[in-house]
Formats: structure tokens, sequence, C-alpha cells
């Protein structure tokens, strides 16, 4: 293996340019003032200040928050049984299945989105069904829309994710809990879910992150007046041009993500092995 | 003792191929029965019916006086133990155990002592709170059996429980599960292909063989009285010999006649006979019964597996003609050439390609200085299908050719009417450089021979297990040599706990109540 290790280094090298260097440079820049030349640089905590007493920014947070989480619930509520009908159908069917799951993803997920504006339209296709029963509403620039949006965007990696967990489950463990009296909501509720839950939380973090970050979907699907966090930082970037202050609302977002996925993580531990139950 | 469980006419069929051809058993209360047989003779299927696994295609099992094929199995009162254990890897040990009775919602403190006093009968208490995934395979085992017992079946099944643990592990808990259904007193029905670990455990065997029951037994009966031939290879070594039963008490095999104890046959019906290998004993030659020579002796441990040979095989000897021929050289082109004349079967000739001439004459050509191997671009022969002798001429691209002889001759084979087997091989030329670059002699005596063997009533290969030759392949000289080939002849296997040698001629001795006779087929 040891003649394998210095192929690493482009690797290494290409994660140092791309990754760790704009890192630092989103820290830099977060803690600096706006207006810094080439030589001096002003220490400061006044972009953080700024966002946290800034009551429109809190709710742009709470707002992308609430998005982000419902969205998540959303993929798990209808991923799960997805998951699971597919994990337990016929090899054949499987594949079918499967490629029906990941076969929009291989089209550009902003052009979906684009698709998903002409259907929610005032008077697109939806409207128009919905008329027919004198039910005609407004669809497209609410939260409903950016939330479809998003759950259908992501919810391919909540299936895949729980699929993976389910097929990768010893199915002896079911006759075993059949064998010792369970039914078969008892064997669903006792054995396969719990065994399932690591599937559950890497699909969680996989719709979660991308859900709080997203900004082209509230932009598109929200309309012009949406914000979201992920539309703040990029009006921030592109339209300020207040690099600072961009880079400190990344920061914070990344906190927030980075205790998100901490508490996830402490969960699929407690739940994939029975040490948790050991401590109380 | 009371009837619990019985299969009547069980057929089991999986997409038309049939597992279990109609399979009737008695399971009485209290008992231990172990269903042994080589894997794929269905009796981990039977298993699988008893748990509810599977349904069977026909047939009906009863249990405790109910017919219960159509109930799920969380409503048997039946447990499993897993091939491989199936715990609950998100639970600990205690939660393991613990399962069915939170399933049953005994009372807390109940399932507390019930646990408890399972992990004192498997040995294991002090690992309630482990994670299951920390335990050895053996200690694993333990508690898969616990999980099942602590609901008080009236049946536990055990499929292979002990096919993942190693030797001594193993049997450390053939006698613990033994001690374990003494102790609980419940039936107790295990599958395995294990005949020692049947044997062991069990009070009752049953052997299957390709879903069907061969026979059914103590222990004891099924090792002495062997059924038939399956059952006595399947169980323990046997020496199993064709013979005649003469009369009541006289048989005859290896044409001699002896006393026996077995009765109640045809007169002159054909029968095989069984002595298992630690009945014979090895005396000197003027006293035994049948006389024979040492052929192999292994050491097993306790004992010596010695195997005599009463009889050769069917046997057939050719001469092997060694010559000092130096292979053509071709100068100019810098090539070397060889090939040697060979014998060939009338037979034979029908089918010759060119590949196999240049296989049977060992043709070939090299570069002298790389050691390169050259193509033989050109054979050319006439042969006719009769006895004589023809040239074959061989040439590579640069002219360099050898002429060789290739000798028809239509008495290459020996029948044996006896064991109704044919072998056949013929003649060869060989250069004693040949003989002494030869990593495997004996393999390449069969090839240059063209040895090989039949069986005539079936018509399939027969292995040739003895090859003999009158040289030393070290030193070799110019000259003609016999080379003998022959099929396995009758072979007796003798546990000794003297070391006889190789070659010793020696008496078999046995008494007439070692010898068991078995119905053909």
């Amino acid at each position: 293996m040891k003649q394998f290790k210095n192929m690493t280094y482009p690797y290494i090298l290409w994660i140092s340019i791309m990754i760790v260097v704009p890192m630092f440079m989103i820290l830099m820049y977060a803690f600096t003032k706006h207006g810094n030349d080439v030589a001096t640089f002003w220490f400061t905590f006044e972009n953080f200040t700024r966002f946290f007493s800034d009551i429109i920014f809190i709710n742009v947070l709470k707002q992308s928050l609430y998005i982000a989480i419902i969205t998540t619930i959303l993929c798990i509520l209808l991923g799960y049984p997805a998951a699971y009908i597919i994990a337990n159908a016929k090899e054949k069917n499987k594949v079918f299945l499967i490629l029906l799951i990941t076969f929009p993803t291989w089209i550009n997920m902003l052009v979906r989105t684009y698709a998903w504006m002409g259907i929610l339209q005032d008077n697109g296709i939806l409207n128009n069904i919905l008329s027919l029963f004198g039910l005609q509403t407004k669809l497209l620039h609410t939260d409903f829309a950016v939330i479809l949006g998003m759950v259908y965007n992501f919810i391919p990696f909540m299936i895949l994710q729980i699929h993976t967990s389910l097929t990768k489950m010893d199915k002896s463990l079911l006759e075993a809990a059949s064998d010792l009296g369970a039914d078969k909501l008892q064997c669903f509720l006792k054995v396969t879910f719990p065994l399932s839950l690591p599937g559950v939380i890497s699909g969680i973090t996989l719709v979660f992150l991308p859900a709080m970050s997203s900004f082209f979907i509230p932009k598109l699907l929200g309309g012009g007046q949406y914000v979201l966090i992920g539309n703040v930082i990029e009006s921030q970037f592109l339209t300020a041009g207040n690099w600072n202050f961009g880079s400190a609302i990344s920061l914070i977002m990344a906190i927030i993500i980075m205790i998100s996925m901490y508490i996830t993580k402490k969960i699929e531990i407690r739940n994939s092995t029975g040490k948790g139950k050991i401590l109380h | 003792m009371k009837k619990l469980i019985q299969f009547k006419n069980i057929v089991k069929d999986f997409d038309g191929q049939l597992v279990l051809k109609g399979i009737n058993l008695d399971i009485y209360e209290n008992e231990f029965v172990t269903l042994l047989g080589p894997s794929g003779c269905g009796k981990t299927t039977l298993l699988r019916i008893l748990g509810g696994f599977l349904n069977q295609t026909e047939g009906q099992v009863i249990f405790d006086n109910t017919e219960i094929s159509h109930v799920p199995p969380y409503k048997r009162e039946i447990n499993t133990v897993f091939q491989k254990y199936a715990l609950f890897p998100h639970m600990n040990v205690y939660d393991n155990i613990a399962f069915g009775l939170k399933i049953k919602k005994e009372p807390k403190d109940i399932i507390e002592q019930k646990v408890q006093r399972m992990l004192k009968l498997v040995n294991l208490e002090d690992y309630a709170k482990r994670n299951v995934t920390e335990l050895s395979g053996g200690q694993q085992q333990r508690i898969a059996i616990a999980r099942a017992l602590v609901n008080e079946p009236m049946v536990l099944l055990l499929d292979e429980p002990l096919g993942a643990l190693d030797l001594k592990l193993r049997k450390e808990m053939q006698h613990e599960l033994k001690k374990i259904q003494q102790e609980v007193g419940i039936t107790f029905i295990y599958v395995t292909h294990d005949q020692e670990e049947a044997l062991t455990m069990s009070d009752k065997i049953v052997v299957m063989k390709d879903g069907e029951i061969q026979q059914i037994g103590s222990p004891t009966d099924i090792y002495n009285e062997p059924i038939n031939e399956f059952v006595a290879k399947f169980i323990g070594e046997s020496n199993i010999i064709d013979g005649v039963m003469l009369d009541d008490y006289r048989v005859m095999f290896e044409d001699k006649i002896f006393d026996c104890v077995d009765f109640g046959f045809d007169k002159n019906e054909k029968i095989d006979v069984v002595i298992r290998p630690e009945d014979l004993d090895i005396v000197p030659r003027k006293d035994g019964k049948l006389k024979g020579i040492v052929r192999s002796v292994l050491f097993k441990g306790v004992h010596y597996e010695t195997i005599i040979e009463t009889k050769v095989g069917t046997s057939i000897t050719v001469q092997m003609k060694v010559s000092d021929e130096k292979p053509v050289i071709n100068t100019e082109a810098n090539e070397k050439m060889s090939a040697n004349d060979f014998y060939l079967d009338v037979s034979d000739i029908e089918e010759l390609t060119e590949a196999t001439i240049v296989a049977r004459a060992d043709a070939q050509a090299w570069n002298p200085d790389t050691e390169e191997w050259i193509s033989i671009q050109k054979i050319s022969y006439d042969i006719k299908p009769e006895n004589g002798t023809y040239p074959v001429t061989f040439s590579t691209a640069a002219g360099t050719s050898v002429t060789v002889n290739m000798i028809v001759k239509d008495e290459n084979r020996v029948i044996n009417k006896e064991y109704q087997e044919k072998i056949f091989a013929v003649n060869f030329f060989k250069t004693a450089d040949e003989i002494k670059e030869s990593i495997a002699l004996e393999t390449d005596l069969k090839t240059w021979a063209n040895a090989s063997a039949w069986s005539l009533d079936e018509d399939t290969p027969v292995e040739i297990t003895s090859i003999h030759y009158d040289f030393d392949p070290e030193n070799i000289t110019v000259g003609t040599y016999n080379v003998t080939f022959a099929t396995e002849g009758h072979e007796y296997m003798v546990d000794t706990t003297d070391k006889y040698e190789v070659g010793d001629e020696v008496g078999l001795m046995f008494q007439p109540q070692d010898i068991h006779i078995m119905k053909k087929g």
C-alpha cells in the first residue's frame, strides 16, 4: 500500500487550494472590516454584532431553519415508505424503481426548478386543473412552492440513504424477531426501524444541509421578496459587494450546521449500538 | 412418551425442484433429535417449515395434536437458534434475551428474574450490559440459546448452531447443549451435517439425503446397523465390500465364506458388507482371515489409519523404451528439433488431429541460444486404420525437420470382468533426459502412455491409483522398462495403534459380529 501513498498528494494539494484556503479567506473576511487594502487589516466583530442585532436577519435565519426542518421532515415521511417499498421489492423491480428515483437528478437542478415555475404559476397546469374544481389559488411565490421545490430536489438523497441501510440489514433478524413472538408491526418497530436509523440520519444530513443553504430555489419559486439565508449571503457577495458581512453570515450558518450535525451524530451513536441504553 | 410433532408426507417444491419428497417423521417430548445429512439434503428446509418460515407444498405438520401449517411463526410455541445467531445488534445482551418476554408484555420484575436465570444457565451472568457485537462467537451462541429458551418453548430448533465455531469450542458447546437440554427438559431439534456432533448429542438421529429420510434410529443403531451404503459412509468411516448372502448366518465375500450374525435375506442375495475400521485387527499373515499388503499409513492422533490392499485392481503393463536420441541440429537456421516415435491404438486413428500427433510425438523445435520455442509449421503423414508403422515428418518454417514413426497396434487394453473395468495404455518412447527432467513423473508417465480406465457398466472414467515402474528415474539409462498402471483394488481401512510400514504383508482378522450386512441399493 505504501507505493500508493504518493498518489494522494495531488488530492491533498487540490483540497488545500480549493477548500482550506477559501475557508481561511472566509474566516479572515468575517473578522475584518470592509475596505481593507492589501497591506492593512482592521480586526473586528462588527459583522457579527450587525447580524445578531438586526431583527430582519434573525427572522431570515429563523425562516431558513423552519423551511429546512419542514423539508427534512417531509423527506423522511415521504422517503421512508418509498425506500421501504424499494428495499422489499423484487430484484427486477428494484433496479427500475431506483432508476426512477435517480433519473430526475440527471437533469440540471436549475432546469427542473424552472419547470416547477411553469407548473405552479397562476395560469400553469396545476392551477388549470384545480380551476376545474373551482379551487384556483396562488401557488407560486409561497412557502408551499419553496418547500415543494426543496422536497422534490432533495428527496432522492433521503430515499437512497434509507434504502441502503434497509438492504444492508440482515433478513434473519426479522425471522428471529418473528420467532420470538413479534408480529409484522412489532418487527418493524423494534427491529427494522431502529436498524435503519443510521440511514435516516445520513439522509437528514444530506437533505438538511442543502435545504438550509439553497438560494436559487427560494429565489425562483419564492419570488423576489422571498429571502432565505442563502439569498442574503448571495446578495452580500454579488449585489452589495460586502464580502466581509457575507463571510460572517456564511460562518454563522456553518456553525449552525456543525452543531446540528453534531447532535444528529450523537443520536446515531446512541441508536446504532446498545450503549445508549446502558447509560441510564 | 407423548408424540409432540408429526410430519405427515411433507413435500416441498422450490420452483419445480423437489427439496423434500414426502417426509414422515414423529418427534416425541423431551427428545434430542438430530436431522443429519449433507448440504442440500433438505434438513434445514424441514426445520424452517416447522419454524413457520416456509410453507410446505403438500402435507401436514401436527404440533401437540393441532395442525399448524397456517399458524404464523410468532404464534408457534417453538423457538429457533439461527445459524448465524441473528442477535439484534442495536440491543445489549439483556435486551436481546428479554425481547420475547417484552413482546408478551410480561411484568418487568418477572422479565428481570427470567433473564438472570437464563444468563446463569448459559454461564454469562456478568454480561447483561454488554453490547452483543463485542462478544466472541461462542458467547453470541450462548446468548442466542438463552434468547430462545427464555420464552419457555416446547421445542427448540437449532440450525447448525455450532458451524461457525472452532473445533475446541464446538466440542465444549456440544456437551453444554446436551446438558442444557437435559436441564430444561424440552425437545431439541438439531440440524447438522457433522456426523460426530449428531452421534455425541442425539437421542435420535434422522439421516436424510436428497429430500428423503434414509434411516431413523439411536446413534448406536445408526452406527452399528446402517441401513444402506449412504448411511454407512456418512456416519463414520467404513469398509463396504460387495458380497453374497449364501444362507442365514453365512456370507461370502473376497471369494471366501464367513460366519456372520445376520439373517433373513434371500438365498444368494447380493448384498453390501460393512466392516468398521476399528473392528478390524491386523495379525500375522498366516493367521488372517484375509491377506493383504499395507498400502498407506496416516497418523490420526490416537491411532493410525492403515490401508490394506487385499486384491489389486485392474492393471496393464506397458513398455517404456528409453533411447539416447539427440535433437536434430540445423546450424544454418540456428534451430534444434526433437520428436520421438509413438504408439497409437487403431481406435484413435479416426479422431487423430495434428495437435494430438504433436503431443504424442512430443515434437518441439527451439533456438539453442535463446531457448525460445519455434512453432512447427508443417506436419506430413499418411495413415491407414490398420496395424502398421507409418512415418510422420515435422518441419519448421526454416526447413529443420524430424521424421518419426507412428506404430499402430490394437492390443492395448485389459478388461477386468470381475470389477467391470477396462484399462488402456500404450508403449512409448522417451529419452533418458526427459525422464530425469520430469517434475511429476507419475502424471507424466500416465500422459506418455495415454493411460486411462473406465467402468464398463456406467461408462465413466475410473481413477488410476497406482503406477509401478522398475527403474530409478535419477539414473536411468538406455533400455526397455516396464510401467504398470492399475486401478484401486479391494482396500480395507483399519484403525491400529501399532505402526505398520507401507509394503508390509499382513493378515486381517475380524469376528462374526463385526460383519454388518446391508441390502443393495
